[in-house]
């Protein structure tokens, strides 16, 4: 199954896979740039210093990174980058998610076990990557992930039958598209209560998740979906915070450490599971940052920057073109593959989809995945 | 969007942004205007108001539900505000569909003392901690509730979630001090909000002004200034961005060394870029403010404007001929956003079956009109404004600065059930203070007693099978799928 880690804000690509020895980066980024403890990957390129698990994976032949990603005419809004990314398209708009699209094929080739737990996203709202013609969960626990029956004097009076009734009804007096929405969502909804309550699996964590980190909590309820075997297919999970303008570098080495530790201890879970070959990590963000610090220890908006892809069904190393910090578009990197080359790999490597049809063009196939 | 309503408007040869009760309105009306007008010299004030009121009764055709004066009031105090409790809503509806109007338009001129009074006393200057946090969106929350103006509470959340700013960078202290402001100049000419909201603490710190310096411009605020608060993409340049920001550099935080608790902002002449700048086409030695005002006075940032606020209020994916006139109105009125307000709810399209349930209700919607159902003390509003969190919604907290997505997505198989978990144990926790109300009562002031017969038969089945049980009952109703929108 395919984890989708996103980095929100605009990860600065710069400071994360790191160019050590080009002097353009030196000057660039006065206060910025990581001078000290980059986890060299070869004589060029290096990792942050606090991405030491994603290089143990790199030593292990787990972590594949492409450089440069992007795609041409760059928007530099965060909104209309994301919905591009969201939907593989150039123009992106309100369509289905390109995860959402595969979802949809699964459907249509009869490959779907067809419930509501086979695209889960962490959190209180379902991702635009995912949107689709089938359900996807949004799951923020799963032992709260049911309906309360009412205590009326101490007894438990159950109410799903009465609701679903009300919700039924309501699909066809109610507005569209709301009553035909709140009754899907609750038969939905119940459907996979009912799979989460079926499951005798007793989750045990068997990673070292660190505490007061949103990302690992994430992390480790996927993994405990995953483990529970309620046949999840796709998972997104979102790391927040890196847009930063302003007095970037506390911030962002925070970031990274805690990505790195939740990964780490994500990876080392699934492994005592004896689930380590099952899952396919990627990470993405809607653009990198602009190549030269700003007045305020931060970044502006910027396009081109790397993403990783982890775990054992990948073959490691790097992929595509370090872009140059010499020739420069307007102060930002050129892209030198495009992103749904990227996409296209892993949907037509790892799940075995049609990549053309999915992302409605054909797009280079890059060799990141095994056989 | 996939909200886009698809029923039908109702059939009517006016436009359909026609005000109902100005003097135009009443004299295109015929015969029965006319009658009216001529009346109506003889009379003032409320008794004016309910003439005009009821012309418009005679002269619109009302659809559905809406035909019931009752639920054009009870639609009216959703929409103006957050529901109402019995006797709100009876108040209201003694003064008519159109005197409710004006009462709830004109909160400037009505007293908030009395609950200015009951609300706990907030002093989040001190920490940055989860207590203090909760303690201000409690108070948020609870004054959703209680307040006697709810217009002005609905138009403070409109702009938390246009002009965005969050706990994620600013302090509680600055984001309290921001919602007071944005409150204060809610319904006034959105030049001098944005001026104001430029100059904002929780803003500076949200979006990077107070490190925007000469020689070190940052290009976060005037990005977004463009992007989200006024014209949208595809109206400015890169060049405009840039240029923008140098005019926004010389404020700065009171007290560098308290960044996140200052509440006060400065200017520093030396900290300004006062060079030329070229921006949209033009040259001079601009500031911010002078951005402003080469912003707000686009036809596209009125457009935009109105598209929000209408939506905001009304339905979604407003027709263009309500925008023209809304825009056209925020023109002719010194880009007044109360003058355009006012417009949208003396529309037939606010009245229309199109609008009618057509916004499903945001998280702080849901939550304030179900503790006016079951009441609350302090505690409980601070526990509730915490429970928003799984349903998407975090006051003081946008998910970005594009603020919350609205309609279909804050639908999904996980705020759904939190959803209705909230009902129930909101209903539960105040179990042994509800007053006894009868079915019907309770579906009256909750859903308009507009349900499909089968949720009817349930309701009641429900109520015989467990008589006495008003906590289940009350949730029954709040549960339903009529109650999710607004």
């Amino acid at each position: 199954m395919l984890v989708l880690v996103q980095l929100a804000g605009g990860n600065d690509g710069l400071n994360t896979l790191i160019p050590f020895q080009d002097g353009a980066y030196h000057d660039a980024r006065p206060t910025l740039r990581q001078d000290k403890g980059v986890l060299t990957l070869n004589s060029q390129l290096g990792l942050h210093p606090n991405l030491k698990g994603l290089k143990a994976s790199w030593d292990a032949g787990q972590l594949a990174i492409v450089q440069g990603v992007g795609y041409p005419n760059p928007n530099l809004s965060h909104f209309a980058s994301m919905s591009v990314w969201e939907t593989a398209s150039v123009r992106g708009g309100i369509g289905d998610g390109w995860l959402g699209r595969y979802l949809n094929y699964l459907d249509q080739v009869g490959e779907s076990p067809n419930h509501a737990l086979e695209g889960v996203s962490a959190g209180s709202l379902v991702p635009p990557e995912l949107r689709s013609k089938t359900p996807v969960t949004a799951l923020q626990s799963l032992r709260t992930f049911r309906l309360q029956p009412v205590n009326e004097h101490g007894s438990q009076v159950d109410v799903e039958n009465p609701l679903m009734k009300f919700y039924s009804a309501f699909k066809s007096t109610g507005p569209a598209p709301f009553g035909a929405l709140l009754d899907t969502t609750l038969q939905e909804a119940l459907q996979a209560s009912h799979a989460l309550q079926a499951t005798d699996a007793t989750y045990e964590a068997k990673g070292t998740y660190p505490t007061n980190s949103p990302i690992a909590s994430a992390l480790k309820l996927v993994a405990e979906t995953i483990v529970s075997g309620l046949g999840v297919r796709v998972a997104h999970v979102t790391l927040g915070g890196f847009d930063n303008h302003a007095r970037e570098k506390p911030v962002h080495d925070k970031l990274l450490l805690d990505l790195d530790q939740a990964l780490t201890a994500f990876m080392q879970d699934l492994q005592g599971h004896g689930l380590g070959d099952k899952v396919l990590v990627m990470t993405w963000s809607e653009f990198g940052r602009r190549v030269r610090e700003n007045g305020s220890a931060g970044t502006d908006h910027g396009t081109a920057a790397p993403m990783f892809l982890l775990g054992s069904p990948v073959l490691g190393g790097l992929y595509g073109e370090q872009p140059s910090l010499a020739n420069l578009d307007n102060g930002n990197l050129k892209f030198s593959t495009d992103f749904r080359s990227v996409y296209a790999s892993v949907l037509q490597g790892y799940l075995k989809a049609p990549a053309s049809d999915l992302l409605g063009g054909n797009f280079e196939i890059l060799p990141l995945l095994k056989a | 969007m996939d909200d886009a309503a698809s029923r039908t408007s109702p059939a009517t040869t006016r436009p359909i942004w026609k005000r109902p009760v100005s003097r135009r309105a009443v004299l295109v009306t015929g015969a029965a205007g006319a009658t009216a007008t001529a009346l109506a010299v003889l009379w003032k004030g409320d008794e004016l108001l309910q003439i005009l009121d009821r012309v418009r009764d005679l002269t619109h055709q009302y659809q559905g539900a809406l035909n019931d004066e009752r639920v054009r009031v009870a639609h009216l105090l959703r929409r103006t505000g957050f529901g109402a409790t019995p006797g709100e809503l009876d108040r209201y509806l003694a003064m008519g569909t159109a005197g409710a109007t004006q009462a709830l338009l004109d909160y400037p001129k009505t007293s908030n003392a009395q609950v200015e009074a009951v609300l706990p006393a907030v002093d989040p200057s001190g920490g940055r901690g989860a207590a203090t946090v909760a303690a201000i969106q409690g108070w948020w929350l609870q004054r959703m509730v209680e307040t006697a103006l709810p217009l002005e509470e609905k138009m403070t959340l409109f702009w938390h979630g246009l002009l965005t700013s969050g706990l994620d960078k600013a302090g509680p202290a600055q984001m309290f001090t921001q919602n007071q402001l944005l409150r204060k100049m809610a319904m006034g000419n959105f030049d001098d909000l944005l001026k104001a909201i430029s100059k904002d603490p929780a803003m500076m710190i949200y979006l990077d002004t107070e490190t925007n310096r000469k020689g070190k411009p940052n290009e976060n605020y005037a990005r977004e200034l463009m992007e989200l608060f006024t014209t949208g993409i595809g109206h400015y340049s890169e060049d405009d961005v840039r240029e923008s920001a140098r005019a926004f550099t010389g404020w700065t935080l009171q007290g560098a060394q308290q960044r996140r608790l200052t509440t006060d902002s400065v200017f520093v002449a030396r900290l300004h870029d006062a060079g030329p700048k070229t921006f949209m086409g033009r040259t001079g030695n601009f500031t911010g403010d002078d951005i402003v005002d080469m912003l707000v006075p686009l036809r596209v940032t009125a457009e935009r404007l109105s598209t929000r606020l209408f939506s905001f209020f009304a339905y979604p994916n407003p027709e263009p001929e309500i925008i023209h006139h809304l825009a056209d109105t925020f023109q002719k009125n010194r880009h007044n956003v109360g003058a355009v307000v006012r417009e949208i709810f003396g529309m037939d399209a606010f009245y229309s079956q199109k609008a009618y349930r057509s916004l499903v209700k945001s998280p702080a919607e849901l939550v304030a009109q179900t503790l006016k159902a079951t009441g609350a003390d302090a505690k409980g509003y601070v526990a509730a404004a915490t429970a928003m969190a799984p349903m998407g919604q975090v006051l003081f907290y946008p998910p970005n600065v594009a603020g919350w997505p609205a309609g279909s997505s804050w639908i999904n198989s996980s705020t759904l059930l939190t959803r209705i978990n909230l009902a129930n144990s909101a209903t539960q926790r105040m179990r042994a203070s509800l007053p006894t109300q009868s079915l019907d009562n309770l579906t009256r002031t909750l859903v308009d007693g507009n349900v499909s017969p089968s949720t009817k038969d349930g309701l009641q089945s429900y109520a015989t099978a467990h008589p006495g049980d008003q906590a289940g009952l009350l949730f029954m109703v709040l549960a339903t799928p009529e109650f999710q929108l607004n």
